[in-house]
């Protein structure tokens, strides 16, 4: 079992440049199964995650070359309907090859979904939105299997603005018979940069980023060469590493406005951050000061950075309180940042993150990805040596840290 | 670290006044046309959802198009439709 060694108290400096979204990569390599002809994604990013889902591609009979950093998909020839078990249970994005295989291929079968212990995650909007487009859906022993003769657009009402969902059903409608429209739609980045690909391709989606969504299907889709969107929960883990660690970092390939709440919350606890033309600049001075944080579905606060954001309170000069409102069983972190010296009470869906002056190493692990990035970023601030364990939650998201954070002056290396 | 909390705290591009609203859409409708797009729905995506990821960072289109305050953007469009069409 891998995890990394942290020797802290070094202040980060220099210039890292943040990778391609792994959560918009992976429904775009998802959807290129939407088309007979090639598919290129540049600037792919190199992660765990990413090779699982080049692999359910491939179990479909999907042709996969990879030169450096791009990911050439030909599905031209699909031979299968079924994603296997295997493949599923360790990627819940997995569940994202649904949509497209049954606008494709007319039917589609799928084992329930695995990824991160976070909390349960169902996949009824899905099927409520695939039986909505005509799909008859059964549900077997740890299974999911759709099919339909024509898939037909509807109006489709979300009752919760599920990401996946979203994303699922606008592959699945670019190729229906007629319009969908998408009430309550999420409105996450990824989701434009998904119908940015598939307009490329020749969709005709509109709306794309707000509540309401408009899918006018198309008999075909064409292939094309597509770089997907910087990752904004990597940016965002970067600065807190800036600020965690009092440094000074410049973040390349960034969209800033993907990262308003997180630059809001810094800013509110005394960092300083700089628009520049090319980038972010991070400046941490000191320990921070105490803020209340709720993670929301975008634009709020990113559930995905709430475990990061919890390691720099706990350094606050004061008492913050966190809300996780996305998952139920997001604080799995916290018992191990309380390893390091942390004070941070949970009730419910509350933490209440008592501000110590210094946390000390320790011997940690990551329980999911977001939660080894939270104890990587106190390893850095921590005295002494901290070693996190279960590296491979951490690599299903963050493409070469201990690379990217050794270039920024941290004494960090991965061990075996 | 400090902040006055009692201040409104906005994070923005610094936007240009003298930037020339027409000479923007201008470059920022070839960029998305060069890469594929269709750009007038990329322009409305944008204008609707205020999300840059609808507009390439090709030919810096991206940085442009955030100079523009959206409000002024459609103000400029609504007005140009009305008085000159």
């Amino acid at each position: 079992m891998s995890g990394y060694i942290i020797e802290g108290g070094r202040k980060l400096s220099g210039t890292v440049k943040i990778s391609s979204a792994k959560n918009a990569v992976l429904p775009v390599i998802a959807a290129s199964l939407l088309t007979e002809a090639e598919c290129v994604i540049e600037d792919a990013p190199e992660l765990e995650d990413v090779r699982v889902m080049k692999e359910v591609l491939i179990s479909l009979g999907a042709k996969i070359t990879c030169d450096e950093n791009s990911i050439k998909i030909n599905a031209s020839h699909i031979d299968s309907y079924e994603a296997p078990y295997d493949l599923v249970r360790k990627m819940r994005a997995s569940f994202l090859v649904m949509g497209p295989l049954l606008a494709r291929q007319g039917k589609a079968r799928i084992s329930m979904p695995g990824g991160c212990a976070i909390g349960s995650r169902p996949i009824d909007l899905h099927l409520k939105g695939f039986a909505s487009l005509g799909a008859e859906i059964e549900l077997g022993h740890g299974f999911v299997e759709a099919r339909c003769e024509k898939l037909r657009g509807a109006t489709i009402y979300l009752d919760f603005p599920s990401v996946g969902a979203t994303e699922n059903i606008m592959m699945a409608a670019s190729l229906a018979e007629g319009q969908t429209i998408l009430e309550n739609a999420a409105k996450e980045p990824e989701i434009i940069d998904l119908a940015n690909f598939l307009n490329s391709m020749g969709a005709h989606i509109r709306g794309a980023g707000t509540d309401l969504i408009k899918i006018e299907g198309v008999s075909r889709l064409k292939g094309i060469s597509y770089t997907v969107i910087p990752d904004r929960i990597e940016a965002g883990t970067f600065l807190v590493a800036g600020a965690i660690t009092g440094g000074e970092i410049i973040l390349e390939n960034v969209v800033s406005e993907h990262l308003k709440p997180v630059i809001a919350k810094l800013i509110e606890c005394g960092a300083r951050i700089v628009e520049e033309p090319d980038g972010l600049r991070v400046i941490g001075d000191g320990r921070p000061l105490p803020s209340d944080v709720k993670t929301l579905p975008y634009p709020g606060f990113p559930t995905d950075m709430q475990a990061q954001i919890m390691a720099f309170l706990s350094l606050a000069k004061g008492t913050s309180m966190i809300i996780e409102t996305v998952f139920e069983n997001r604080f799995m972190h916290v018992e191990e940042l309380k390893r390091m010296g942390a004070r941070i009470k949970i009730e419910g869906r509350s933490a209440v993150v008592e501000g110590v002056e210094k946390l000390s190493g320790a011997p940690v692990k990551a329980t999911d990805l977001r939660a080894g990035a939270a104890l990587i970023l106190a390893g850095l601030a921590a005295e002494g040596t901290t070693t996190v364990m279960n590296a491979h939650h951490v690599e299903r998201g963050y493409v070469d840290i201990v690379g990217k954070l050794s270039s920024l002056g941290a004494a960090i290396k991965k061990c075996d | 670290m400090g902040q006055n909390f009692q201040e409104t705290m906005r994070f923005n591009v610094e936007k240009d006044k003298a930037i020339n609203t027409r000479e923007v859409l201008q470059t920022v409708y070839e960029a998305l046309k060069q890469k594929g797009y269709n750009p007038v729905s990329q322009i409305v995506g944008y204008l609707l959802s205020g999300d840059p990821a609808y507009i390439t960072s090709f030919n810096n289109a991206r940085n442009l198009i955030r100079k523009l305050e959206r409000d002024e953007l459609l103000e400029e469009l609504l007005k140009y439709y009305i008085e000159e069409s």
